[in-house]
């Protein structure tokens, strides 16, 4: 027969031992967490995410492994940063129903840019659909051909300087030339400049002031900051093609053997050098497109569901500055 | 007198030997998963130091140890930290931003003019030996003998 | 110098012949035990934001290494809560002494397996396994889960603490160290034991089990193998058994000169070394080693790790017995003895160890406390603390201190021994004097 105090010790003791394991069963049962871990293992858990219009949605994030952050792409939004083992949190709303990317903004590997997920808005009546955007882009009406060579017909002997050019080109009626820089690549654009009767420098002068004339410091500003956030890694801080990434990316091409039959071998290829004359026989139409659609497992990402055509245009104006002094 | 020489060891000022002018160095580390590279850099003291911190896959962080400053840098995102190095010795760079599972164990080493405290210590190492002939050599030889 | 008989007052005898206080820290201890495994699967994946690591490998290692086996011995060994739901089993009841005899199988743990031999191993294995067991929280977690089951598993199989003897990874090193610690447990006076019929402190009685540990109290002069459960001052009839306080390391003075000792004191001195190196030191390449299991680089590092600890070191430490040795054959025994003079100093080597890396990870400490699973709670305000490295100023010195006095204290034991033994130790000595400044260079 068993004292009181035995008895009464048993059950304090099998009531700690039941509410030590109950206590976090059950606290973690009942926390939602979005789970960000890195690409190669798993990426966003879970990577899709349903709401509903009108109603904004809060959302928790940890990180199992290193620094990552969070952003919905095309949205006006401060990224929020996800720190390992800590807990942040951000609230949504939406004013149109549809499926949204949403993507890390802290580089977490070679494979980062793959950390992406969905998250669908639906209204009452109907399920949500892909993309309210169907403008055609640029370079699908001027029917370019993305994955062709650019080389570019000729380039200049030393970097042009666009305070020259704009000198030059205040006097000249040069509109026309101006008005087509979308579809022109700078290249194109000094082939075009021949009959102005300046010579190959000034020409070329003018060229990086037109450049400049279509973007503005501002734009060059967040061009800078995209790049610096997004492209770096792989292109280089000077986008020399020799990001932190690229011997990897070189390596896992090589490792994988793979290619696709077309008019390049599409497989994970050293980034591009953006300082190679070639990009100057690339027009902004081009250059977009390539941001847009990405690279068709060359490892370059597709940013059309992240950037708005601003934020691109921005980009590709900043990556010509790579060419030119202001 | 054991006790005179130890505090003498701990204590006493190093004889300066040579002085090198004080300079501005900069140092290019880069940080991966989980190491520096070059994982210790040498300085001397007075030298004003910048560290150029270029992540080579996560975002990582440098901290030094009892100069306390640090700083972060994403993968394509070069920062740098610049300090004067006005303390001698050898300090632990760590890691401050968790970087996976071996984060705590990310070190890297800043070399500032001549490790004084490890000679000290050395010092006292062998102190203590010689000490511990004085206090306990037996006073009768250690003699052989069948056990 | 005369020792203290704790015992002696009243108060303290009281609390420990009871047995609610030491059951209520024993419950403490497993609950939080319990809440460590669980952290591994239901908390944060990261280490510095999960319970089971912060709580385990900083938190309470700190305590066992700097406080509880310098100062108390094997004193954690009375309030683990490893091996107590097994007593439990064994006991039939949780607060009554043996109330009841259940059927457990009760056998005798086989005499080749009556040592430190399995000790040392699965130490070892630890220790090859260490960097993904000190930083994944669900490998902690299976690691103590582990224990856990098979010490209860063993209780029900095994007479008495089998797991605790002979297979816990860390009563090895406690076992060993105990014998530097001031704390002791012994009887009063032989001629009681003597007189005593039934021998109860062994054997139990009504008033609780019989050595857990299966020491016979009356014959004990060492701590190495007493685990300070207490069950033996409930039992004794004639109140023969006393807790002293006394001076550091007398156990050291007779040394047991066992082979199995021996190894256990190279294997902690070899860790403590290798681990200053590849945890503390800034090779990149040999952490990556260690830390990808079962790769190729990891073997390479398993078998550099495995040759320092049981060809190197002992190996360089035979020679420097040799070398004092006077053309008598060097026996296991006087080896072993003779390797009593790493005993201190690998305690120091691993309190100088801990120190640095508890202080660079104690703000980890106050994180976890406020939100033990990394589930985004904040329940003391602390969860937000930044880290960084605690009393950085203070650590160099300290480790200094320690290392240099674990040196003097080896010396002292190698002098001491070196009569028992019969050699002269002064290459010894230099060998200790070596590792030390190895130990300096790596740390510093």
């Amino acid at each position: 027969m068993k004292r009181t105090s035995e008895q009464v010790t048993r059950l304090l003791v099998a009531i700690f031992l039941v509410g030590i394991v109950a206590f976090p069963v059950v606290a973690w049962a009942r926390t939602t967490l979005i789970h960000a871990s890195m690409a190669e293992t798993g990426g966003w858990s879970p990577d899709v995410i349903r709401g509903n219009l009108g109603q904004p949605l809060h959302l928790r994030f940890t990180s199992d492994d290193v620094m990552h952050g969070f952003a919905v792409g095309q949205m006006d939004m401060q990224a929020v940063d996800i720190e390992p083992g800590k807990v942040s949190e951000v609230t949504l709303s939406f004013d149109k129903p549809g499926i949204y990317t949403f993507y890390c903004t802290r580089w977490c590997g070679m494979n980062h840019w793959r950390m992406r997920g969905t998250i669908e808005i639906s209204d009452a009546s109907e399920a949500p659909t892909q993309g309210s955007n169907l403008e055609i882009p640029l370079f699908v009406s001027l029917g370019l051909n993305l994955d062709a060579p650019h080389p570019a017909e000729a380039w200049p002997a030393s970097k042009p300087s666009a305070q020259r050019g704009m000198e030059l080109i205040q006097g000249a009626d040069i509109d026309t030339y101006s008005s087509t820089y979308q579809s022109t690549s700078p290249a194109g654009m000094f082939e075009k400049l021949s009959t102005s009767g300046w010579s190959e420098s000034q020409r070329w002068d003018a060229v990086a002031a037109i450049w400049q004339t279509n973007t503005s410091t501002e734009g060059l500003a967040e061009g800078r900051r995209l790049f610096a956030q997004n492209c770096a890694a792989c292109h280089g801080e000077n986008g020399d093609g020799n990001g932190v990434f690229a011997g990897q990316l070189e390596a896992a091409g090589m490792a994988s053997g793979q290619g696709m039959a077309g008019s390049q071998d599409m497989r994970m290829t050293r980034p591009a050098d953006l300082t190679r004359p070639d990009l100057l026989g690339a027009s902004p139409a081009l250059l977009q497109g390539k941001l847009l659609r990405g690279g068709m497992g060359t490892g370059m990402p597709m940013w059309g569901s992240i950037f708005t055509d601003e934020q691109l245009w921005n980009l590709v104006a900043y990556l010509y500055s790579f060419h030119y002094e202001p | 007198m054991i006790t005179m020489a130890a505090t003498l060891a701990a204590f006493a000022p190093f004889p300066v030997l040579e002085h090198p002018p004080a300079r501005a160095r900069t140092f290019r580390v880069e940080a991966s998963q989980y190491a520096y590279s070059p994982g210790a850099i040498r300085v001397n003291p007075g030298d004003t130091v910048t560290i150029e911190l270029v992540s080579r896959d996560v975002v990582h962080g440098l901290f030094v140890d009892d100069y306390g400053v640090s700083i972060t840098a994403d993968p394509g995102q070069t920062s740098r930290l610049t300090f004067v190095a006005d303390k001698a010795g050898s300090f632990r760079m760590r890691c401050n931003v968790t970087c996976g599972a071996m984060h705590p164990f990310m070190i890297g080493k800043l070399n500032v003019g001549v490790n004084t405290w490890l000679y000290r210590s050395l010092a006292l190492a062998g102190l203590a030996v010689a000490a511990s002939f004085i206090l306990f050599i037996p006073k009768n030889k250690i003699r052989q003998e069948t056990v | 110098m005369r020792k203290l008989e704790l015992t002696r007052s009243p108060f303290i005898k009281k609390a420990l012949k009871s047995r609610i206080p030491q059951l209520i820290v024993l419950v403490v201890m497993l609950t939080g035990f319990i809440f460590a495994i669980l952290a591994g699967s239901t908390g944060s994946r990261v280490g510095s934001q999960n319970f089971g690591i912060v709580f385990v490998w900083i938190a309470w290692w700190a305590v066992l290494i700097l406080v509880a086996v310098p100062f108390f011995g094997r004193g954690w060994c009375g309030v683990c809560p490893i091996p107590v739901v097994g007593d439990w089993l064994q006991r039939g009841a949780i607060l009554d002494p043996a109330a009841r005899k259940p059927k457990w199988l009760k056998l005798r743990v086989p005499g080749r397996l009556r040592n430190m031999w399995i000790q040392n191993l699965s130490f070892t294995l630890v220790a090859l396994f260490s960097s993904v067991i000190l930083t994944i929280p669900l490998v902690t977690s299976v690691v103590l889960a582990a224990m856990l089951f098979l010490a209860i598993g063993l209780s029900m199989i095994f007479e008495r603490r089998a797991f605790c003897r002979y297979l816990c990874p860390v009563g090895g090193f406690i076992g060993l160290y105990s014998q530097t610690s001031p704390l002791e447990l012994r009887i009063k006076e032989k001629k009681v034991c003597a007189r005593c019929e039934g021998k109860p402190c062994y054997n139990g009685s009504d008033l609780g089990s019989g050595c857990p540990w299966d020491v016979f109290p009356g014959g004990l002069s060492k701590n190495t193998y007493c685990g300070l459960c207490l069950e033996c001052i409930r039992t004794c009839p004639h109140d023969n058994i006393a807790v002293n306080l006394r001076p550091f390391s007398e156990d050291l003075a007779s040394p047991s000169g066992k082979l199995d000792e021996a190894f256990k004191a190279f294997i902690m001195l070899a860790a403590a070394m290798i681990y200053a190196f590849v945890l503390m030191g800034s090779n990149g390449a040999v952490k990556l080693a260690a830390f990808s299991i079962f790769s190729p680089e990891w073997f390479l590092y398993a078998a550099s790790f495995l040759t320092v600890m049981f060809i190197l070191l002992p190996g360089t430490f035979w020679l420097a017995v040799q070398a004092g040795n006077y053309k008598l054959p060097v026996t296991g025994k006087r080896f072993a003895s003779a390797s009593t003079a790493l005993i201190p100093l690998g305690l120091m080597f691993w309190v100088a160890f801990s120190l640095s890396f508890v202080m660079t990870n104690a703000t980890y400490i106050a994180a976890v406390l406020s939100d033990p699973l990394g589930l985004g709670w904040n329940l003391f305000g602390t969860a937000a603390i930044t880290w960084q490295p605690l009393f950085t100023a203070w650590v160099l010195p300290a480790q200094t201190l320690v290392l240099v006095g674990g040196l003097f204290w080896s010396a002292r034991t190698a002098w001491k021994t070196s009569q028992q033994v019969n050699i002269n130790p002064i290459p010894v000595i230099g060998l200790c004097l070596l590792v030390t400044v190895l130990m300096l260079g790596l740390l510093l």
